[in-house]
């Protein structure tokens, strides 16, 4: 005779007494079978949205499956994908803890969690959306929409998933009175989440009608112009590396001063038009280098070895004239001994008349007679 | 016409990778098992703090 197996309670898995009621926790097996039943109905209808990209539909269903049953491990991982689809990746490892801790085997949650600690450059990322996006809140709260603006614009630039992030710009946009900018933001929203309840609001007040938004959906948002940095074309960077405005309205200088100490204390924002001071300096050094490395020894060898033939060419000349001087040396050598021996001859054969006695005034006959004395 | 302020008040801080354990803890929502254990519980309670008559002896 075969022996019934036991019933366990889905709950927390202790035997189910006769009276259907668990032995452990006394749950009715019948109310959490029906629980459990409407959670599954509940991830069906998310997962449905979710394929449809209603991910904010999804969102809300998911939940509700949770609400029915917690340790839903495929709604779990289903509500994490689509948290990561959205950009809320914290919310999304949430819920994959979650899930890992409900169920360890065959739970596709325990590849997603192992993929993303194996990329921490992502998870810095995730850091970095986290602490702008609060950075950006915190200056709509302050009225500094310009910044916000422009904190939400360098998140999104590299998150073009985060839904979050474009409501808060179309909502800046919307108080700036920059509707075109918000309604090409909103765009955006329904490319990523069809139905999502905020965009179709704002895109409502503003005055779009339904076949509007319908429509909207179907636009391309690749060349959109959003992140056309509008504001950077009028700062200019000086020597120094300072930034300067040129012209610009009060309101800009404003967003210009207060631009900086955020990038250099809160979170080292990039920016790259600030950084151009910087670039300016750097060509200048590689300028630099490149000139004192490469150019100058180059010239400076070209000049020796243009120094070393002059100088070759002058000690020819050189070597050239002085042998021209020893010869014309030894002419002259030969030539005073000629004269010496041509006049030691003219000594020896005629000597002269020695006419030192002759004294001025003598008459002719003196003379004759001196010469004739001698 | 949009509420700028009402309409913040909808945007919450989102939670950085530090934050992570509490947006777990955040997110261990209350379903159908535990508010019924919970009522279970409270009936046990109930039952236990009834006070039991006290039976006299009869001599």
């Amino acid at each position: 005779m075969a022996t019934k197996r036991p019933v366990l309670c889905p709950n927390c898995g202790a035997q189910v007494k006769l009276n259907g009621y668990c032995s452990a926790c006394n749950m009715p097996l019948d109310v959490i079978d029906k629980a459990y039943n409407t959670s599954d109905h509940y991830y069906n209808i998310g997962y449905d949205k979710a394929t449809a990209r209603d991910l904010s539909g999804a969102i809300e269903s998911l939940n509700t499956s949770l609400r029915y049953n917690k340790k839903n491990v495929m709604t779990r991982n289903l509500l994490g994908l689509i948290y990561y689809e959205m950009g809320e990746v914290v919310m999304a490892l949430s819920h994959w803890v979650m899930s890992v801790n409900y169920q360890q085997k065959d739970n596709i949650a325990t590849m997603y969690l192992k993929e993303l600690k194996a990329d921490p450059t992502r998870l810095d990322n995730v850091d970095q959306i986290a602490r702008k996006f609060n950075m950006a809140l915190s200056y709509a709260h302050s009225e500094d929409y310009d910044l916000g603006a422009l904190q939400l614009k360098s998140i999104l630039k590299d998150n073009p998933h985060f839904v979050k992030g474009y409501l808060l710009l179309a909502l800046l946009h919307i108080q700036m009175n920059h509707y075109e900018n918000a309604r090409k933001t909103l765009r955006r929203v329904l490319k990523i989440d069809k139905a999502n309840p905020m965009a179709i609001h704002y895109l409502r007040e503003m005055g779009d009608s339904d076949e509007n938004i319908i429509q909207m959906r179907m636009e391309s948002v690749e060349n959109d112009g959003l992140f056309d940095e509008e504001y950077m074309e009028e700062i200019s960077v000086s020597v120094d590396g300072e930034t300067e405005i040129e012209g610009g309205s009060s309101i800009f200088r404003e967003f210009a001063a207060k631009r900086k100490p955020i990038i250099k204390n809160e979170y080292g924002d990039m920016n790259m038009a600030k950084y151009s001071g910087l670039y300016v300096l750097l060509g200048f050094v590689l300028g630099v280098l490149v000139l004192s490395f490469i150019i100058l020894p180059h010239q400076k060898k070209k000049n020796n070895r243009e120094n070393a033939e002059i100088i070759k060419s002058y000690s020819e000349e050189l070597a050239v004239k002085n042998s021209e001087i020893q010869t014309l040396n030894s002419k002259i050598q030969d030539l005073n001994e000629a004269i010496a021996m041509a006049e030691s001859e003219d000594q020896g054969a005629n000597p002269l008349p020695d006419y030192s006695h002759i004294e001025h005034g003598m008459s002719v006959d003196d003379i004759q007679e001196m010469i004739d004395n001698e | 016409m949009i509420n700028f302020e009402e309409e913040l008040k909808r945007f919450s801080p989102i939670p950085e990778v530090s934050q992570a354990e509490e947006a777990i803890y955040s997110n261990d929502l209350r379903d159908i098992s535990d508010i019924v254990t919970q009522i279970t519980n409270e009936i046990k309670q109930a039952n236990t703090n009834v006070p039991t008559a006290v039976v006299g002896v009869r001599r």
